[in-house]
């Protein structure tokens, strides 16, 4: 039993939707650290460095 | 009382949701919501269901998580624990939902899948147990699964966590037969909320909508509603309808009361039932509901779901 061409390409291009939908909320973080001139994994590294 | 619901809710991830779903599904039971649906068969079948994963899947996973990850991903254990909570909580609630989304989706459009997915289908009533009745095939592969498990390892699993803890509560409450929604459909104050909520996550009308055994009077669904924790995937993908009612009827049109342990570890053991989807010679998917996949788009479809 085949997947029918018109569910086939409905699902590739949803596919391709979910792919920026995805990366969206990263995309939205790295833009607001850039607003706000965060840098956290800089904090992290500057952390890590002080313990050693 | 309070020390025990704060117990519940800090545990919620280990013992406390499957007391929340027990104590759910005692309540369902003895408001005689199951009717006289819930027969030996069914009863076994919905508590292997519940029992067995928790015992084997579970530790399978954290297996993953602390043997496997550290070979595949060296030197990135916790590499992102600096993100902050509510970012990591929204990565990660997108990436989770939004894989079962498609998980479930293509066990409905692809014909081969279906019938790892059918077990969660054939029951002719809804309740909590719905949540966890599966075919251990589809457990097992639950990719998001495996997805949360790798975002844990980089170090975001605080906020995995929480939304593991509160993905468990919608999934199971939009299973339940108890329709918490109804009030906000019954009282017009409350639309603006309803339009929200029904948009935003699952809600018992969405959600049951998908396991009708009809599509075709303006209720059931089963093509579409995938949604799990969140119901704005089916509004984005137009694979969703809302209609704030409930269907009058469950399953599947081509359940044969299939064997549990078929229903349950189909196609390690098969059904002797002839015909069945589930038997060594039957069908992929058996004629006549060949709506059960969703072969294709139809147009009004569309137009409905783009009415959303």
């Amino acid at each position: 039993m085949k997947l029918e061409s018109a569910v086939k390409k409905k699902i590739i291009r949803d596919i391709l939707v979910s792919i920026v939908l995805y990366v969206l909320p990263v995309v939205l973080m790295f833009l607001t650290f850039y607003i706000n001139g965060q840098r956290p994994w800089l904090e992290k590294t500057t952390k890590t460095e002080a313990k050693k | 009382m309070i020390n025990i619901l704060e117990s519940i809710f800090k545990n919620l991830a280990s013992w406390g949701l499957p007391v929340l779903m027990v104590i759910t599904g005692i309540i369902e039971f003895s408001l005689g919501l199951y009717e006289n649906k819930w027969n030996k068969n069914e009863r076994i079948l919905d508590i292997v269901c519940f029992v067995i994963p928790k015992i084997v899947v579970k530790p399978a996973i954290v297996y993953f998580t602390l043997l496997v990850l550290p070979l595949l991903l060296p030197g990135y254990k916790n590499k992102f624990d600096w993100v902050p909570f509510w970012w990591a909580f929204f990565i990660i609630a997108v990436a989770d939902d939004l894989t079962q989304y498609w998980y479930h989706r293509l066990h409905h459009q692809v014909p081969w899948l279906w019938r790892f997915h059918r077990t969660h289908h054939s029951a002719s009533y809804m309740g909590m147990a719905m949540a966890s009745r599966q075919n251990i095939i589809y457990t097992i592969f639950f990719s998001q699964m495996y997805l949360t498990a790798a975002l844990t390892y980089l170090g975001l699993g605080y906020a995995a966590l929480f939304v593991t803890g509160i993905k468990s509560l919608i999934t199971t409450a939009a299973h339940a037969s108890i329709k918490w929604d109804q009030p906000f459909y019954k009282y017009k104050f409350l639309h603006p909320f309803a339009w929200i909520l029904e948009r935003l996550i699952s809600t018992p009308a969405t959600h049951h909508a998908h396991h009708a055994d009809t599509t075709d009077d303006g209720v059931g669904h089963y093509k579409g509603n995938f949604g799990n924790m969140f119901f704005i995937w089916d509004v984005i993908f137009q694979t969703g309808i809302i209609t704030r009612k409930y269907p009058s009827s469950y399953g599947t049109k081509a359940y044969k009361n299939e064997e549990w342990y078929a229903q349950f570890l189909w196609p390690i053991f098969k059904s002797q039932k002839k015909g069945s989807e589930l038997s060594s010679d039957g069908p992929m998917v058996a004629d006549g509901i060949t709506d059960n996949i969703d072969l294709r788009v139809k147009k009004d479809e569309t137009s409905m779901a783009a009415s959303i």
